[in-house]
């Protein structure tokens, strides 16, 4: 193997940080502690809980004895947080979320499409980022290859202009929204999206059917549980009777809500293998900007000219 | 005395062969009744469609009524208004009467199918022109507002001239709404075998044939005086119109066909929902339904056994029924055709399949539509003057 070939297949993060300073840094700052009192900051001012977040990794490398310009080589995570609350500090319209999944870490263990449930209260029949497992190649040479499909969030998208009440819209930030209380449930996105991620909501509840037994596990627990509310676009949107979510187009929207608190998305966060990165693409020293720039880099059914903004490593 | 008086009290009442259709049509609502309480009680979640084959039956009985809909009314109006052809102008309430009943039974069809019809409002206050779906809403509203025009005029015997110029407005209106009700499929580039400039003229091939079929089935069903010359000349010209439209369409199709699947087709998404058309599970529906009962028997009646009333009524009738396998062929097994193979399989749930087949919730929802459909149709030949009278010849 040549060196550039070894430094494609390799990313950036993986190949910067070592066991040791990954543990040293995460002893000395308490990569957990560390977070939890980056976000209190960050809800309020979060100027300052941007440059306390960067202090404490800058000198949580420096006792690991690295130079304060290796702060990128902490845990991808620790670093995307970091880059996120950066982007927000940014005016809207100047950011551009992309997300990066390194086909070669996913290990196919579903972790990301059931954080996105749970985050999003997803009901039955309704799933944003599904994991399509594919076997290929012919024995004995075979091998499968996991590949997690959220939205695109694509720059040309297919499904906005189909829309006839201008339900959904690209914001200013890249991410493809549903008004869910303008759209008319015709599901003509459904059909215009190349990549079949949007679904509708049917209305269907994981507790309807059920026995109803009072107690921690009964159903009266989880139909209150499946009754609260999410928080897509920044809203509220509990379980009630035939109103909207449900009757909707439904989508994947990196966890828009979450990325405007300074969370990084659930499916990002719910990775074990990080094998998927979120950030800002128009900032160059991000984590993003530097894997997609990688010669290994696709994005799905490009020849539809949808100019994904999901990006995959092969 | 006491006799006399109780039958002027009783108008007589004597079913006609024309109630057939408002019975048929009380049954229907009773059989389908328990479909549409389902939809309207528990919304879509009783049929089968899903998420990854969005439209099914609905909308397939949806542009099925549209073509025969619009495709009547513009062959009538074109043979009326351009050709002058003063045979079939007297059967002009008839026409509207009927195209009417079955624009209301495909909007109807149409909002069951909506997530949230009671927001159907919305794609006149927030509507965007850049979607084909608003240009068929709004197309088919005035078009809705002009048949009603026409149709109270034609049925008030007044305003003759207004009437001629309604129709002719009609001519290029129809033309637009069965353009764009094929644009809805044919914009869509995630769909290989729609996405073709070839759909939407297709679409008007395909509503001009099925339209002829229904005229010709109106007169052989409700031309006053069925042994008069007239009668057979004007049958004999809408059967080879239908009959040259119906052969032509399938030509056209048949090409088309060729051409995607040409050394294993160029493109395989396009290709593999053209097989599943041709060779999937529901292959006897492109086949036997459409290619045998709703193009070559319809044929060969038109051109060989024209003259034959009781015949020609079958192959009218045959091809007007079964030109709904074309819409449903059009709509479903494209949509049935994985964009990401796989997909299907990594999440599992019955609205996450692309194993689509109409259930019986849906099939009830249809019959209480054509319930309706019927009961508003056999009311109107029984109580309108639409039926054509006999005129001395």
């Amino acid at each position: 193997m040549t060196e550039q070939e070894k430094q494609t297949t390799q990313s950036p993060a993986a190949s910067a940080v070592s066991r040791r300073d990954f543990l040293g840094a995460l002893a000395s700052a308490g990569g957990a502690a560390l977070a939890l009192a980056a976000l209190e900051q960050f809800a309020a001012d979060p100027q300052v809980a941007l440059a306390a977040c960067e202090e404490q990794i800058v000198q949580s490398t420096l006792q690991t004895g690295q130079s304060s310009a290796d702060w990128k080589a902490l845990d991808v995570l620790e670093r995307m947080r970091l880059e996120l609350l950066r982007a927000l500090q940014k005016p809207q319209g100047e950011r551009r979320w992309v997300m990066v999944i390194d086909l070669r870490k996913c290990v196919g263990c579903h972790a990301c499409t059931i954080g996105c449930v749970a985050e999003n209260k997803l009901p039955p029949g309704v799933v944003y980022r599904p994991v399509i497992e594919e076997e290929f190649g012919t024995y004995p040479n075979v091998a499968r290859r996991f590949i997690p499909r959220p939205c695109m969030q694509c720059e040309n998208p297919p499904c906005v202009p189909v829309c006839p009440v201008r339900a959904t819209f690209t914001n200013a930030e890249g991410i493809v929204e549903m008004d869910y209380e303008r759209c008319i449930g015709c599901r003509y996105c459904l059909t215009a999206c190349p990549y079949s991620a949007r679904v509708s909501d049917f209305g269907f509840t994981y507790t309807e059917e059920l026995p109803v037994i009072q107690g921690l596990l009964g159903t009266q627990t989880a139909d209150d549980y499946e009754r609260v509310p999410n928080f897509e676009y920044g809203k509220q949107y509990a379980r009630e009777g035939r109103a909207s979510p449900v009757g909707n187009a439904r989508k994947c929207h990196f966890c828009q809500h979450r990325i405007l608190e300074g969370v990084l998305p659930a499916c990002v966060t719910t990775c074990i293998g990080r094998a998927t990165f979120f950030g800002d693409a128009n900032d160059p020293e991000s984590l993003v900007a530097e894997l997609i720039a990688s010669p290994n880099v696709l994005r799905l059914r490009e020849e539809l000219g949808t100019e994904p903004r999901v990006y995959y490593l092969k | 005395m006491a006799q006399i008086a109780s039958t002027e009290q009783r108008p007589r009442f004597r079913l006609r062969l024309t109630d057939l259709f408002w019975i048929g049509g009380i049954l229907a609502l009773l059989i389908g009744a328990t479909g549409m309480l389902d939809r309207l009680r528990f919304g879509l979640a009783p049929a089968a469609i899903g998420s990854y084959v969005p439209w099914g039956l609905w909308v397939g009985f949806y542009d099925y009524l549209v073509w025969l809909e619009v495709g009547s009314l513009l062959l009538f109006s074109g043979l009326v208004y351009l050709a002058d052809d003063h045979s079939l102008a007297k059967i002009k309430p008839l026409v509207l009467f009927t195209g009417f009943v079955v624009l209301l039974m495909a909007l109807i069809l149409v909002a069951m199918d909506l997530g949230h019809f009671e927001r159907f409002w919305h794609v006149f206050v927030y509507a965007d022109f850049g979607s084909m779906i608003t240009w068929m809403v709004w197309l088919h509203t005035a078009y809705l507002i002009l048949l009603t025009v026409e149709l109270v005029l034609a049925l008030r015997g007044k305003g003759k001239g207004l009437l001629k110029a309604l129709g002719i407005v009609s001519l290029p209106l129809g033309l637009m709404l069965i353009l764009v009700s094929g644009s809805i499929f044919g914009v869509v580039a995630a769909r290989p075998l729609w996405n073709t400039s070839n759909l939407p003229l297709m679409f008007f091939i395909s509503a001009l044939a099925a339209g002829a079929s229904l005229l010709l089935l109106l007169v052989c069903l409700f031309w006053a005086d069925k042994q008069s010359d007239e009668f057979a000349r004007l049958t004999r010209r809408l059967s080879r119109i239908a009959g040259w439209l119906t052969l032509g369409g399938a030509f056209i199709a048949g090409v088309i066909a060729f051409t995607i699947l040409y050394q294993g087709g160029g493109n395989p998404q396009r290709a593999a929902a053209l097989q599943l058309i041709l060779s999937g599970p529901f292959w006897w529906s492109f086949w036997i339904v459409h290619i045998l009962l709703g193009v070559i028997v319809p044929a060969v009646i038109y051109f060989l056994f024209y003259k034959n009333r009781l015949l020609l009524t079958l192959g009218a009738a045959l091809s007007t029924i079964t030109f709904v396998a074309v819409t449903l062929n059009i709509v479903i097994p494209v949509l049935a055709t994985p964009e990401l193979e796989g997909l299907a399989e990594a999440f599992q749930h019955q609205k996450l399949s692309l194993d689509y087949v109409p259930n019986l919730n849906e099939w009830l929802v249809v019959t209480f539509v054509f319930g309706f459909g019927a009961l508003l149709y056999g009311l109107g030949l029984r109580f309108l003057p639409v039926l054509p009278k006999r005129t001395q010849e």
